[in-house]
C-alpha cells in the first residue's frame, strides 16, 4: 500500500496533468476554488481522475462537499485508502 | 462578438427535439435565434420519411409525460406547441405486450400502475412482494425528480455530485430471482438502450415511470411535432438554416463570440447551444479554454446500442384498425439488450409498433406503417463503416435483406396471427443511424446514461457555450426535450424559466 506522502504526490501529479495546474501552487493550504481556479464544473472530472488514479470510489457526497483545500482532499483520500485498501494502478 | 456575415443572439446547433425546444423557448423570451441543421429537413429523429406513399416514423413511436399536468404537456403548452397537436392517450385496454422467452403467456404491461400491478401479480403470483417493492421504488425515486414532481426546484437536481446509485440489475436481483419477471421489469431499458448491469436504477425509473403513468401517440407522429415547433418558431421570428453545418465555435475575451459554418460564413453571437453528440465538441471549440480531462471525457463517452429497423406494411389489403398494443419479444433475465449478440437476430429483443393511431376509416390509411426495431451493435456493420449512403457496396443490400428477413420471420412467429405477413419497404442499420442522424456508432439514444460514465451537463467552462441533446440530461423524446429546456433555461436563468413553465400546469 502506498504511503501517505506517495498519495499526496500522486494527487498533485494527477491534478497537474489532467487540469493543467501548476504543481508548485498545490500546497496543502491552497483552496481548490479560489487559489487553484477549479470550479463546480471540474468536480466530476476531479472525482473521475482521482478514482482512476487510486482505484477507489469517491461516492460519499457529504465528505466530497466538505473539501475546501488540497489538505482536505489529501485527508479524505488517506481516510478512504484506509477503508477501501486503495489499490495502486 | 466577432464581425460576422450574419448576427444573432443565440445559435442553436441541431434541429432535433432538443434544438427545437431550446430555440422555441429562447424565441418566446424575445431572443433572436438561429437554428442550424446539417441535413435538408429539420427535425432530427422525429422526422418521418415516405416509401411508396406510406409515411414512417423513425424515432417517435409513443411517449409518456403527455397527460394534463405532466411535464412534456406542460412544456408544450408553455411553448404553444400542444395546441397544434392531436395527442391521443392509450386507452385502458392498451399496453405493451411483452413476449418473454420461457413465459407461458404474454405479459400485458399496461400504462398505469394499478392495472400493471394486477397483471404482473396474475402472471407471477408468488412474486407479489417483489412487484410491489419495484413499483413503489420507481414511484419514490421519481417523486424526487423535478420533471415528475413539478413542485421541486431544478437546480439541486442538476448540480453537484450525486451518490452512486445501484444498477438496475443489482436492484432487480435483490428483489426477485425469477428471470421472466426480471425481464418484464427491465423492459423499459429498450427505450434508453443501456444494459441493466450498467443502467443506474434512477435512470431506469425515470424512463419507466413515464410509461407507467400513461402512454400517448400523436396524429401525424413525430413529423407533426416538428411541424408544430416550426410554426411556433416562424411566428416568433426565429430563423432556421438547413443544409448547413457549424464547424467552429469562436471565442473572444473568454466567452463565445460566434460560429463558423462549413460555407465559411461567420455568424456573430454570444450564446451557442450544441445539441449533437458531445464527442464532436473537442474538434469544434478552442481546446485551450477547456480542461484536457473534460475533452477526453466527451470523446470517450460510451454509446447506447444502435438499432436495426424494418419499415413495413401488411401484405395485401389487410390494414389493421388502430392497434393500441406495442409488441415486444424479450429474452428472459437481464440481458435484454445484449443477449445473442452473436449469430441470429431471431431471438434478440424485438419491438413492433404502428405509431399512427388516427382512425381515418380509410382502408388505404397511408400512414399506418409498421415498424420493427431490434438492438444492433456497431461492430456488426464493420465491413461497411467506410461507405456512405451514396456508395454502399452491393453486399450492403444483401446484408439489409438478411437482417430484415430474420426480423420479419421473428415477427411473423410472434404476431403473425394478427398482422399476417409484412412486406418491408425500407430497412435501417447502424450505418443509417450514423449517416442520417449524425449518431456516432449509430447510437440510437446518444451516449449511455450509465454507471460507467458521467454525461456532460448543459454548463461548460466556456461562458456562452451550452450542451444539450439526449447525451446530456436524459434520453428519448421526453429526455431530449427537457435537455432543450435546461440549456435554454441556463441562458435565461434557470429557476425563473422553470417557474414560468410550471405555471402552465
Amino acid at each position: 500500500m502506498m504511503t501517505d506522502d506517495e498519495l499526496r504526490r500522486k494527487v498533485v501529479e494527477t491534478l497537474a496533468e489532467e487540469f493543467e495546474l501548476d504543481p508548485e501552487a498545490m500546497q496543502p493550504e491552497a483552496t481548490l476554488f479560489d487559489d487553484l481556479g477549479l470550479d463546480s464544473l471540474d468536480a466530476v472530472d476531479m472525482v473521475v481522475a482521482l478514482e482512476k488514479t487510486f482505484g477507489m470510489k469517491l461516492t460519499d457526497k457529504e465528505s466530497l462537499q466538505a473539501v475546501r483545500t488540497m489538505n482536505d482532499l489529501f485527508e479524505l483520500l488517506i481516510r478512504l485508502k484506509g477503508v477501501q485498501g486503495g489499490q495502486q494502478t | 462578438m466577432v464581425n460576422g456575415d450574419l448576427k444573432t443572439d443565440v445559435v442553436v446547433i441541431g434541429s432535433g427535439i432538443s434544438g427545437l425546444t431550446a430555440a422555441a423557448l429562447l424565441a418566446r423570451k424575445g431572443r433572436e435565434v438561429m437554428l442550424i441543421e446539417r441535413t435538408a429537413r429539420p427535425g432530427g429523429a422525429l422526422k418521418r420519411f415516405k416509401r411508396q406513399g406510406i409515411s414512417f416514423d423513425v424515432g417517435f413511436h409513443y411517449s409518456g409525460c403527455l397527460g394534463d399536468g405532466e411535464i412534456l404537456a406542460v412544456l408544450w403548452d408553455y411553448l404553444g406547441v400542444r395546441d397544434r397537436l392531436e395527442i391521443r392517450q392509450f386507452p385502458p385496454e392498451g399496453y405493451d405486450e411483452l413476449n418473454i422467452s420461457g413465459c407461458a403467456q404474454p405479459v400485458r404491461a399496461y400504462f398505469n400502475y394499478v392495472q400493471l400491478a394486477e397483471e404482473l401479480q396474475r402472471i407471477f403470483p408468488v412474486e407479489r412482494a417483489a412487484i410491489g417493492a419495484y413499483l413503489d421504488k420507481v414511484r419514490d425515486i421519481c417523486q424526487e425528480i423535478p420533471f415528475y414532481n413539478l413542485d421541486l426546484p431544478l437546480s439541486p437536481f442538476l448540480r453537484g455530485i450525486k451518490e452512486r446509485p445501484p444498477s438496475l440489475a443489482e436492484y432487480l436481483r435483490s428483489i426477485t430471482a425469477n428471470p421472466q419477471l426480471q425481464a418484464a421489469l427491465a423492459a423499459p431499458a429498450f427505450l434508453y438502450g443501456v444494459l441493466p448491469e450498467a443502467a443506474a436504477l434512477p435512470v431506469h425509473a425515470s424512463v419507466a415511470h413515464g410509461f407507467y403513468q400513461g402512454a400517448y401517440t400523436i396524429d401525424g407522429g413525430g413529423q407533426a411535432v416538428v411541424d408544430a415547433y416550426l410554426q411556433v418558431l416562424a411566428r416568433a421570428g426565429a430563423r432556421v438554416l438547413t443544409g448547413n453545418r457549424v464547424t467552429k465555435v469562436l471565442a473572444a475575451q473568454g466567452r463565445v463570440a460566434g460560429v463558423v459554418t462549413e460555407r465559411e460564413e461567420v455568424i456573430a453571437c454570444r450564446e451557442v447551444i450544441y445539441t449533437g453528440h458531445p464527442a464532436a465538441v473537442p474538434a469544434m471549440v478552442p481546446a485551450s479554454l477547456f480542461r484536457p480531462i473534460y475533452l477526453k471525457r466527451l470523446q470517450e463517452l460510451q454509446n447506447t446500442c444502435s438499432m436495426y429497423a424494418v419499415f413495413a406494411v401488411p401484405e395485401g389489403d389487410k390494414v389493421p384498425s388502430p392497434d393500441w398494443v406495442n409488441y415486444y419479444q424479450l429474452p428472459a433475465g437481464l440481458d435484454l439488450v445484449a443477449r445473442h449478440r452473436e449469430g441470429s437476430l431471431a431471438r434478440r429483443s424485438l419491438m413492433m409498433t404502428s405509431p399512427e393511431r388516427r382512425d381515418t376509416g380509410s382502408l388505404r390509411e397511408p400512414n399506418r406503417g409498421i415498424i420493427l426495431l431490434s438492438p444492433a451493435f456497431w461492430s456488426e456493420g464493420e465491413r461497411f463503416w467506410d461507405s456512405t449512403p451514396r456508395n454502399r457496396p452491393p453486399a450492403y443490400k444483401a446484408w439489409k435483406e438478411e437482417v430484415a428477413g430474420e426480423m420479419l420471420a421473428a415477427a411473423r412467429r410472434q404476431w403473425g396471427a394478427r398482422y399476417g405477413a409484412l412486406r418491408p419497404l425500407a430497412v435501417g442499420t447502424p450505418l443509417t443511424f450514423r449517416d442520417e442522424l449524425a449518431a456516432p456508432e449509430g447510437a440510437a439514444y446518444g451516449a449511455q446514461h450509465s454507471l460507467l460514465q458521467h454525461n456532460p451537463t448543459a454548463r461548460t467552462r466556456l461562458p456562452g457555450f451550452w450542451l444539450s441533446g439526449q447525451s446530456t440530461l436524459m434520453t428519448g423524446v421526453v429526455g431530449a426535450a427537457l435537455a432543450g429546456l435546461v440549456s435554454a433555461g441556463e441562458i435565461l436563468e434557470l429557476e425563473n424559466t422553470w417557474e414560468e413553465v410550471r405555471q402552465c400546469r
